[in-house]
């Protein structure tokens, strides 16, 4: 029997979440009521097929007087036995779970708390193999775990959506992953706060033409502030994700190091990250190499492991820079490309889609001389362009400057696995520094992040000045 | 059959909780109703009910356009077929000529219900077979142009889909928004030298019937062959060929006349220009090959003398009756309610999700169909909705409701009970989910 005792709405909800509105327009919300860590209510509202109802239906009757994370633990495959399900209807009830577990990640996200639990590790679950990997091991190491994901936002309108890493469909091979081995799974949809603290400021720093780093912000100022906030919540003492990068200890907190595996280093992305968290949290995969893992990965028939590469500006989906600029309200008109003389040498379509040190796509030359981007002036939509030598910088001015430990000579590095170039490391005041480099860095660019390591681990970073 | 002569082993088990009698307190409430309809009409002349009729009585079951309840009467009748009367009709021998004697009457008896001439029936394995046997049995090793309403059943609309990837060219004929075919436009797309024109007597969706006579003129105006696929309009409405001017066809099917699957028949003038789509022994004329199933014709002949029975024309009109009664009483919008339906035949178009009426109505005992059926995640609304220009999440309601010569009065009451008690929850539930 379709239970239907359950329709209706929460009156002042803990957690909400909806799911549909595609070909067919089906649509599923739930909302819940909290009672502590527990579903005190668990109602829902359907406007749709049979097969999505009854696993509405079914899945509020389950859950409705157990815990969140209890509730958590219910995948599609126990909703397809429980409620009685044909294959052909498995896509429809998904609506269904997917419209119940945004409702249980709203409730987290809104702060619930669960008492602490001593052997509690919170895996960040991506839906890669990397994250994958991480989960499987820390339940065979017979850990009380629960996995997180963020749902963040992605450019609707990008060429592929679904290849970012917090797509709709990683979110739930994530959670699929997780039911398997029993594992509890919240969903967080950090999509508005992720668009205001990590798009907006990446469009406004290209606005401005500057180049900014949206990774090292994200880690830094959201990802892991958010995961660190909810595995708190949830009474975990420590957390993990398969970030390849390893923690050194020292002082009070440790420091950010590169990972082993030297081509799937991470450690650039993770520098602004709070030193605080980095107390709680683990890297597991710091001290491994990319392909041991994907092997091992395949050998346990971890699904992930062939589970595409994640693009590295996860929010463009895979478009362009220029295009996707100009669908967040970048106007980009044509405007004159110059030489340092001042002297024009041809007509660029857009000044802020063009980063320092670019050749590619100016069409334009001097001579035989091969012509880099040097500069844009984004107040006279200009691109001053020259010899790469020019581009060649002994000093970078630094702002927002963070320091984890104070050292003199630095390797510096401007973007992820950039190469480094050595020098020293000069505090000119509260949080700006100098970087007085032995040699020309080339690519340098206002807005990118540098990154200074003393041997492996990152003692200090900031912004590059204009 | 062991389903339903050992009910403890049929393989679905029916909850007797969910299936008491419907409560007594609607039953009566609408007097009218009872000083028209008698209660009595479920009870059949001559005897005790079977143990198929008891199985029937046990859910209320209003999908009789998906298939009818076997009639008694039409088993008993052929039971001597499947038994000591087995023989091959194609044989000489004794239990051959008897056979062959019992399908003839059988063929002669199908015929004379239609108005048709015996050579004129093709028995076929079913209203499937009939119809692609009009369809491509006229088409066979030509090309040319075929006019088909846009509301046809994919029996008949798959095949002509298949010549028209043959290189036929395969003209729709729309419809008007009460469901029947637009008159006007089929003068204009008809054509004199057209292969055939394909219109259904009554559609299997919403009940909708045809004004198939003014369309037999039409197309024998311009010499054109016409096919009606009868299958659905059989259970509810008489076709004479004797009337239908031109060449004409009709496909009907014993299942929906209280006979089993398996059984169908091509009938009408028209089949003396069709060539074969199925080859072998040569028997039906040389039309259909393979061994007759003598069984089946009979069926088919008791199932269409018990419908042309005084009693069968008067429960007919009870069976309106009834189902306007509960579309009144629901109060819901009716596809195709301003045209002339099959009696009985109700699609309801009840702003909810079809499917998911069906199974709240199916877990209290009665069952109704939907719609539209759901497919890999896609809720496709029915093509003939669409064509009527019925909104596509209007059609995604739609419920089915088709009554039979079984239904009963209390039987209606259940429904409009049943659905009074779940439509404020789904109403809550789909207010719930904007």
């Amino acid at each position: 029997m379709i239970d239907l005792s359950r329709v209706g709405a929460v009156d002042q909800p803990d957690g909400e979440g909806r799911a549909g509105g595609g070909r067919c327009n089906d649509r599923v919300r739930f909302t819940v009521g909290l009672v502590g860590d527990r579903l005190d209510q668990v109602r829902f509202g359907a406007d749709a097929c049979v097969s999505t109802t009854a696993a509405a239906a079914w899945l509020a009757a389950r859950a409705e007087g157990g815990a969140l994370l209890a509730g958590a633990r219910i995948g599609l495959a126990e909703v397809l036995v429980g409620a009685e399900i044909a294959p052909a209807g498995a896509e429809c009830a998904l609506t269904a779970v997917d419209a119940f577990h945004a409702a249980l990640g709203d409730a987290v996200a809104r702060g619930m708390q669960t008492a602490a639990v001593g052997n509690r590790s919170v895996v960040a679950m991506s839906g890669g193999v990397d994250s994958a990997m991480v989960l499987t091991e820390t339940v065979r190491e017979g850990r009380d775990v629960v996995a997180v994901t963020l749902r963040l936002w992605i450019d609707p309108e990008a060429p592929s959506p679904e290849r970012a890493c917090c797509a709709p469909s990683a979110v739930r091979s994530a959670r699929d992953l997780c039911h398997q081995h029993g594992v509890p799974h919240i969903a967080l949809d950090l999509r508005d706060d992720f668009r205001a603290t990590v798009v907006d400021p990446f469009v406004a720093g290209y606005a401005a033409g500057e180049t900014p780093n949206p990774c090292t912000t994200c880690n830094g100022a959201f990802r892991f502030d958010a995961i660190d906030r909810i595995a708190t919540n949830l009474g975990a003492a420590e957390w993990r994700t398969g970030h390849y990068a390893q923690l050194v200890e020292q002082g009070d907190a440790p420091l950010v190091a590169r990972g082993l595996d030297e081509m799937k280093d991470q450690s650039y992305m993770l520098a602004l990250v709070n030193p605080e968290i980095l107390t709680r949290v683990r890297f597991p995969l710091g001290a491994r190499r990319k392909v041991d893992v994907q092997s091992e990965a395949k050998e346990r028939g971890l699904a992930a492991a062939n589970a595409l590469e994640s693009q590295e500006v996860c929010f463009m989906g895979g478009s362009a820079l220029a295009p996707f600029l100009e669908r967040q309200g970048v106007v980009m008109k044509p405007g004159p490309i110059v030489d340092e003389a001042g002297i024009e040498l041809g007509e660029h379509q857009g000044a802020l889609a063009y980063t320092p040190g670019q050749r590619r796509g100016l069409g334009v030359s001097r001579g035989t001389e091969a012509l880099h981007v040097l500069r844009v002036d984004a107040p006279t939509n200009t691109i001053v362009v020259g010899a790469l030598r020019r581009l060649g910088r002994r000093s970078v001015d630094l702002r927002d400057v963070q320091v984890r430990t104070t050292v003199d000579r630095i390797d510096a590095c401007f973007r992820m696995r950039g190469a480094t170039v050595p020098g020293r490391f000069v505090v000119t005041g509260g949080d700006t520094a100098e970087v007085q480099l032995d040699r020309d860095a080339f690519q340098v660019a206002p807005g990118q992040v540098a990154v200074l390591y003393d041997g492996d681990c990152i003692v200090a970073a900031g912004t590059v000045a204009g | 059959m062991a389903c339903y002569l050992r009910s403890s082993q049929c393989s679905i088990e029916w909850d007797p909780a969910v299936l008491a009698p419907p409560s007594t307190g609607r039953v009566g409430r609408g007097t009218h109703l009872q000083k028209q309809v008698r209660r009595d009409v479920g009870t059949r002349r001559g005897g005790a009910l079977s143990p198929l009729s008891a199985t029937i009585r046990g859910v209320i079951y209003l999908d009789h356009a998906a298939t009818a309840p076997p009639d008694d009467r039409v088993v008993a009748a052929m039971l001597p077929h499947l038994t000591e009367r087995f023989g091959n009709p194609s044989e000489p021998h004794t239990a051959g000529r008897r056979a062959r004697a019992d399908l003839a009457a059988a063929r002669a008896e199908i015929a004379m219900w239609l108005g048709a001439e015996a050579e004129h029936v093709v028995l076929t394995s079913g209203g499937t077979e009939a119809d692609n046997l009009a369809v491509l049995g006229r088409a066979q090793g030509l090309s040319g142009r075929m006019v088909v309403s846009a509301i046809e059943h994919p029996a008949v609309r798959r095949s002509v889909d298949a010549l028209a990837g043959r290189g036929w060219e395969v003209v729709i004929a729309p419809v008007v928004p009460a469901g029947t075919l637009d008159l006007d436009a089929l003068e204009q797309l008809v054509r004199a030298g057209d292969a055939l024109v394909c219109v259904m007597g009554a559609s299997n969706v919403t009940g909708v019937l045809q004004p198939i006579s003014e369309i037999a003129v039409l197309c024998a105006e311009r010499g054109v062959p016409l096919h009606v696929d009868q299958v659905q309009a059989a259970s509810g409405s008489d076709v004479d060929l004797s009337l239908l001017p031109g060449s004409v066809t009709i496909a009907i099917a014993a299942h929906k006349l209280g006979g089993p699957r398996g059984v169908g028949a091509l009938v009408g003038s028209g089949i003396a220009e069709l060539a074969p789509i199925v080859h072998g022994g040569g028997q039906e004329g040389g039309l259909r090959s393979g061994t007759e199933d003598v069984a089946g014709a009979v069926a088919l002949a008791t199932a269409l003398r018990i419908r042309q029975d005084e009693h069968a024309v008067a429960e007919r009109e009870q069976r309106a009756i009834l189902r306007d009664a509960l579309e009144q009483r629901l109060g819901l919008s009716v596809a195709g309610a301003m045209a002339t339906r099959l009696p009985g035949h109700a699609l309801l178009l009840t702003g909810f999700r079809g499917d998911t009426v069906v199974r709240l109505l199916d877990e209290r005992g009665i069952a109704v169909s939907a719609g539209s059926a759901c497919a890999s995640g896609e809720t496709a609304p029915d093509a003939t909705l669409t064509a009527m220009g019925i909104d596509d999440d209007v059609a995604r309601g739609a419920v089915r409701v088709s009554l039979g010569p079984t239904t009963t009065a209390d039987e209606i009451d259940a429904l409009v009970a049943a659905w009074h008690e779940f439509e404020p929850s789904l109403r809550v539930a789909a207010e719930a989910a904007a």
